[in-house]
C-alpha cells in the first residue's frame, strides 16, 4: 500500500483530492473540451450568417434545429446502445406543442420551446418503457410502430396554423405562421438563435455524461449485473435518457417550427425517423459533433445535391453507402474519425508525456 | 455477522444449495468447495441475483431477503464477480465513484472517499486512466477498490485471485487483509487458491454438493479428512 492511504481523510474536495496533478489536469481539460465546445457552436452561429446567403442560411437553420434531434439520438445509442426509431415524431410532437402554445395561448417563444421539449420529454419516457425488456431490433421495431401511429394521427390532424379550437387547425382561409421571438425577427437572428439553443442542449447532455448519470449509464451499458451490483436503479435511469432524447427532439421540432412558421404533417413519416437515427450514426454517437454533422447530412447536403441539379434521391443512395461504411468501418462515425485525426496530428506535434503509460 | 438459516435454492429439479445453515462472524471469512458445490450460487443469494426457495438470510441482524438487488448495495452489500465488472471507458476515479452515487453519503465527503479507496488498493496513480487500459491485477484492485466505498457492511469477493501471479496475489493478501480494520465491513472470499484462504481467512465454510461439509476455523477446516477428500484431493 502506498503511504498515502493515510492522507485519505483529511484531503480536501477541490479537483485532486490526492492523486497528484494528473486528476486536476484531467478536470481542467474537461472543463476546457466542455467551454470548446460551447464557443465553436456560437462561432458558427456567429460566422454563417455573415457568409452565406439568404437561403443557405435558411438551410442551415433546419441543420442545427435537426442537430438537437440528433443529439438526443447519439445520447441513446451512443450511452446506452439504445435504437429509438421515433424521435422524429418525438420532434413532430414538440413542433406541434409549440404551434399550439405560440397560436392558441400565446406563449412567449421561449416557452413555447420549452414546453415542446417537456411534452416530447414526458412522451419519449413512456416510449422508453418497452426498452426495459427488450433491446437491438426488438426495441428498435417498437419505436417505429410508434412513429408511424404519430405518422397516421399526424396526417388526419396536421399541425396547429392559427386556427380555433382544440386542433388550432384553420380551414378555407391563409394558415397563419407562428411568430418568431421578438429578438430574431430576421433569418441571420433567427439562425443566431437556434445556434445559442444548440449550445445550451449539447452543454446539458455533456454535463449529465460527466456526472452521476454519465456514471450510471456507462455502467447499464457495461451490462445490467454491473450495473445493479452498483446500486443502478436502472428503471430511473434508462428513462431519463428517453426523457432527455424527447426533450431534445421536442426543442429541434419547436425551433423548426419556428423557423419556418409552421410545419406539414406530411414531412414526419416513420421513415424520417430511421433516417434521423442512420444519419446520427453516420454522423457519430460519442462526439458532440457527430450531431452537428448529422444536421448537415440530413438538410445541407441535399440542398447542395439539389445546387448541383442531382436528383435528391441519390442522397439516400449515398447515405445507404455512407450508413454501411460507417457501421463496418468506422462505429464511432465521422467525428470520430475526426477527432482521431486531430489525436494523431497533436500526438504528431508534441512529445509523448511522461505520466501517459499507466 | 452473516446468518443463514435453513437455505434452499433449485434450479429446476437441481439443489444447488441445500438446507444450508451457517453463521459466519470472522472479519475475513473463506468459502471454498469443489466446483458445482453452491459458491457462486450462494454469492448471488446474498446479492439478490438469485431467489431462494426456502430459508433466511440475515446481515448484522437485517433480514437480507427481504430488500431489492439495489437496496442491498444501499445497505451496505458489496459484491465482485468472476469476470471482473470494470466500466472500460470510465476512468478509474469514475468507477469508484459510480458506485458512490448509489450509496448514502455525504456530500462533501464523496471525493475523499474515492481517494482514500484508491490509495488503499494502491491505485491513485492511476486515478485518470480509463478502464480498458488496467492490466488484471489492476482491474482486480479497483474491484476491491469500488467495495470500499459508501459504509459496506459486508463485501463478497468472487475470486479475486484468479489469474494473478505470486507476488501480486501477495499484494491481494494484505489488502483483502486488511479491508476491515479499513472501513469496518466483513469480507466472505471465494476462492480456488487454498493458500490465499489460509493465509486470509480465519474462519471458512466449505460446501460440496451444495450442503454444508464443514464450518470452523481456517486451519482446522483444511485439516479436516473429509474435506481434504472433497476437495483437496486424498494423497
Amino acid at each position: 500500500m502506498s503511504a498515502s492511504s493515510t492522507l485519505g481523510g483529511v484531503l480536501p474536495l477541490a479537483g485532486a483530492p490526492g492523486s497528484p496533478a494528473s486528476l486536476a489536469q484531467a478536470t481542467r481539460r474537461a472543463r476546457l473540451s466542455l467551454a470548446l465546445m460551447v464557443a465553436s457552436v456560437l462561432l458558427i452561429g456567429l460566422a454563417v450568417p455573415w457568409l452565406a446567403n439568404a437561403y443557405w442560411i435558411k438551410t442551415l437553420t433546419s441543420s442545427l434545429a435537426l442537430s438537437i434531434a440528433a443529439a438526443g439520438v447519439a445520447l441513446l445509442y451512443g450511452q446506452l446502445g439504445l435504437v429509438s426509431l421515433c424521435q422524429y415524431a418525438l420532434l413532430g410532437a414538440g413542433g406541434w406543442i409549440a404551434l399550439r402554445a405560440g397560436h392558441g395561448l400565446g406563449w412567449p417563444f421561449e416557452l413555447s420551446v420549452l414546453a415542446g421539449g417537456l411534452l416530447s420529454c414526458a412522451v419519449g419516457m413512456l416510449a422508453g418503457l418497452p426498452a426495459l425488456r427488450l433491446k437491438g431490433l426488438y426495441l428498435a421495431l417498437v419505436t417505429m410502430m410508434m412513429a408511424g401511429g404519430f405518422q397516421v394521427v399526424i396526417n388526419v390532424t396536421g399541425f396547429p396554423d392559427g386556427g380555433a379550437g382544440w386542433l388550432g387547425r384553420v380551414f378555407g382561409s391563409e394558415r397563419l405562421m407562428m411568430p418568431r421571438p421578438a429578438l430574431a425577427l430576421s433569418d441571420a437572428a433567427y439562425f443566431r438563435y437556434v445556434a445559442v439553443w444548440l449550445a445550451a442542449v449539447l452543454a446539458l447532455i455533456e454535463l449529465h455524461r460527466r456526472t452521476r448519470a454519465g456514471r450510471s449509464w456507462a455502467l447499464i451499458r457495461r451490462g445490467e449485473a454491473a450495473a445493479v451490483a452498483a446500486g443502478v436503479n436502472i428503471l430511473r435511469y434508462q428513462t431519463w435518457a428517453f426523457g432527455l432524447a424527447g426533450f431534445c427532439a421536442g426543442v429541434a421540432g419547436a425551433l423548426l417550427a419556428g423557423g419556418v412558421g409552421q410545419l406539414d404533417g406530411r414531412a414526419f413519416t416513420a421513415g424520417d425517423s430511421v433516417m434521423l437515427f442512420a444519419l446520427t450514426v453516420v454522423g457519430g454517437v460519442y462526439h458532440w459533433a457527430g450531431a452537428l454533422i448529422a444536421g448537415l447530412l440530413l438538410r445541407a447536403v441535399p440542398a447542395l445535391l439539389t445546387d448541383f441539379g442531382v436528383n435528391g434521391y441519390l442522397a439516400m443512395i449515398f447515405f445507404g453507402v455512407a450508413l454501411l461504411h460507417a457501421l463496418i468501418t468506422a462505429p464511432s462515425g465521422i467525428a470520430g474519425q475526426l477527432a482521431g485525426t486531430v489525436d494523431a496530428v497533436r500526438q504528431r506535434i508534441r512529445p509523448p508525456r511522461k505520466d501517459a503509460t499507466p | 455477522m452473516i446468518r443463514i438459516h435453513d437455505l434452499t435454492v433449485a434450479f429446476g429439479g437441481v439443489k444447488a444449495i441445500d438446507a444450508l445453515s451457517a453463521e459466519l462472524d470472522a472479519p475475513v471469512c473463506g468459502l471454498i468447495g469443489p466446483n458445482g458445490a453452491g459458491k457462486t450460487t450462494l454469492v448471488n443469494v446474498l446479492s439478490g441475483l438469485v431467489l431462494p426457495r426456502a430459508g433466511t438470510v440475515a446481515v448484522d441482524g437485517a433480514d437480507l431477503l427481504g430488500l431489492k438487488p439495489i437496496e442491498r448495495v444501499r445497505f451496505g452489500l458489496r459484491r465482485s464477480f468472476q469476470t471482473e465488472q470494470v466500466v472500460e471507458d470510465l476512468s478509474v476515479w469514475d468507477n469508484v465513484r459510480a458506485l458512490l452515487d448509489h450509496v448514502p453519503h455525504t456530500r462533501g465527503d464523496a471525493a475523499a472517499q474515492v481517494a482514500r479507496a484508491l490509495s488503499h488498493t494502491d491505485l491513485l496513480d492511476v486515478a485518470t486512466v480509463l478502464g480498458h487500459r488496467l492490466n488484471l491485477f489492476q482491474r482486480r484492485m479497483l474491484e476491491i477498490a469500488k467495495s470500499l466505498v459508501g459504509a459496506p457492511k459486508l463485501l463478497l469477493l468472487d475470486e479475486p485471485g484468479a489469474g494473478l501471479t505470486e507476488q501480486e496475489a501477495g499484494v491481494l493478501r494484505r489488502v483483502i487483509g486488511s479491508v476491515h480494520a479499513f472501513c469496518g465491513a466483513q469480507v466472505l472470499l471465494i476462492d480456488h487458491d487454498v493458500d490465499l484462504i489460509a493465509a486470509t481467512c480465519t474462519e471458512t465454510l466449505v460446501l460440496d454438493f451444495g450442503r454444508r461439509l464443514a464450518l470452523g476455523p481456517t486451519r482446522a477446516v483444511l485439516d479436516d479428512p473429509a474435506v481434504r477428500k472433497a476437495y483437496l484431493g486424498t494423497e
